[in-house]
Parts: C-alpha cells; sequence; structure tokens
C-alpha cells in the first residue's frame, strides 16, 4: 500500500495578474500538462506511469507575478523536477511571448509539497 | 544531434495511418451544469488533453506531430451539461474524431464519477469546426 503522500502530482502556477479568463486559463494549464507529459516521457517513464495509474493528479494554484514563477521554475530545476514555462502566442487576451503557466511535475507529492506550499489554489 | 538521438530516428518504426488534411487543433469543451471553480477546470482541462494526447499517439500518430509540431492548439468551450456532452461525442465518433471523456473522482468541489470535460481531437480544423462550431467560447 502506498501512501497517498507518494503519489506523483502535477501543479500548475498560474499568473493572477493577467487576469484570465477561464477558458485562457484552462487552455494554457492543458498546455503545461501536455509539454510536462511528453518530456517527462523522455526522462521520468516509471514516474509518468505510477503518475497515471494513481489517477494522474493535477492541481492549479496562483502565483502573483512574473517573478514568482520564474523563481519557483528554478528552485523546481534545481531539485531535479520537470518543469514547463508556457509561453503564449498571443493570439487573444495577453500579449505574444507572455509567460503565462509554470507546469511542474509529474514529480512526488512531497517534492511538489515543499516548493509550493505558500501559494493558494487558484 | 546526438549519437543515440541519431540512431533512435534511423532505427524508429515509420509512422503510419492517415495523413492530416490542413492545420489541426484540440477541442476541449466543458461542462458549464457542474459549478466548478476557474482553478478546478484548468486541472480538469488538463486532465482531458493529456489523455487525449496518449489516445492520439496510439490512434493517430500524425494528427499528433502536426499538431505538436504547430504549437498544440487548444480552445476551450462551454457545453450545457452531461448529456449534451455526450450527444456531442456521439457525433465526434461518428465523423471519424477521437474522443476523450474526464470524469472526475470527486476529491474537491463536485460528486465523484460528474462527467467534467469532453476532449476532442487533435483533429484537422474543419472537422472540428462542423460539430463544435455553434458552441460559445469559456
Amino acid at each position: 500500500m502506498v501512501s497517498t503522500v507518494d503519489e506523483p502530482s502535477m501543479v500548475f502556477i498560474a499568473r493572477h495578474d493577467l487576469k484570465m479568463s477561464a477558458g485562457k486559463l484552462a487552455v494554457q494549464c492543458s498546455h503545461a500538462a501536455v509539454s510536462c507529459t511528453m518530456n517527462a516521457r523522455k526522462t521520468h517513464a516509471r514516474l509518468v506511469e505510477r503518475w497515471r495509474n494513481a489517477g494522474a493528479r493535477k492541481i492549479c494554484l496562483r502565483a502573483d507575478d512574473l517573478a514568482t514563477l520564474q523563481r519557483l521554475a528554478g528552485q523546481a530545476q534545481v531539485a531535479g523536477l520537470v518543469t514547463y514555462l508556457v509561453k503564449d502566442a498571443g493570439h487573444t487576451e495577453v500579449p505574444p511571448g507572455t509567460i503565462t503557466v509554470l507546469g511542474i511535475g509529474p514529480a512526488p507529492r512531497r517534492a511538489i509539497d515543499a516548493l509550493v506550499s505558500e501559494l493558494k489554489p487558484y | 544531434m546526438g549519437f543515440r538521438s541519431f540512431l533512435h530516428r534511423i532505427t524508429a518504426p515509420v509512422l503510419s495511418g492517415e495523413r492530416p488534411l490542413g492545420p489541426c487543433k484540440m477541442v476541449c469543451i466543458v461542462n458549464q451544469g457542474l459549478k466548478m471553480g476557474k482553478g478546478k477546470i484548468a486541472a480538469q482541462v488538463g486532465h482531458g488533453a493529456v489523455m487525449a494526447t496518449m489516445k492520439a499517439g496510439a490512434e493517430k500518430p500524425l494528427h499528433l506531430e502536426q499538431w505538436l509540431a504547430t504549437g498544440q492548439k487548444k480552445v476551450c468551450l462551454k457545453g450545457q451539461d452531461a448529456e449534451h456532452l455526450l450527444a456531442l461525442e456521439k457525433q465526434a465518433k461518428a465523423a471519424g474524431i477521437s474522443t476523450t471523456i474526464v470524469r472526475d473522482a470527486g476529491h474537491t468541489q463536485i460528486p465523484s464519477g460528474s462527467l467534467t470535460v469532453l476532449a476532442l481531437g487533435p483533429a484537422t480544423e474543419s472537422e472540428l469546426e462542423r460539430i463544435t462550431g455553434e458552441l460559445k467560447l469559456l
């Protein structure tokens, strides 16, 4: 029996200052989800399988600005986690090249919690 | 390119199957009958997108490859309720588009087993337009 604390998890950290609509936010997060999964499949294949079998847990948190996103991305990379920064093409709502969402994982839940414990759910 | 990726490339199986006629996109239709928060919707659409991607890898690798290479275009639309989503799924299946249904485990906000999102594609934009053309953007 694996404890729930060890279940792999994926987290999306979205910029709250951009005031994206629900649909825009969802699309940006799913960019992060697909890209993280495809990248992780090359480097962490077994973790990805374990994550998908356990229900592919995903949560969405909010950050206040770009600096927070970049700081967290750096910390996650130092911790050896899969990360992906979504850069929007800017067809709608935000200017081209805007970084909207940071995706981290799939990674052990404990490793993610250690990074993002101070953030609120979106 | 490293030696290993070079070897992988020349020994990889050739992708086969139908070739997409035109640019591809993925459409996620969200069940508006459920009162989900923004973050919840984002996570559910994320589930749908990843599941649809994996499915496409097995069923329509050429569509998937083109979609990933052209910036993985995604659109999020509003669906009325679970019946509406199921009806759209039926239409899409009949048109030969790959479909993915997301049911929530019900840890937060809504009851377990609720149908939250229908993901269609990746498929060509014109194919999807015929089925989802009348739906509003989320």
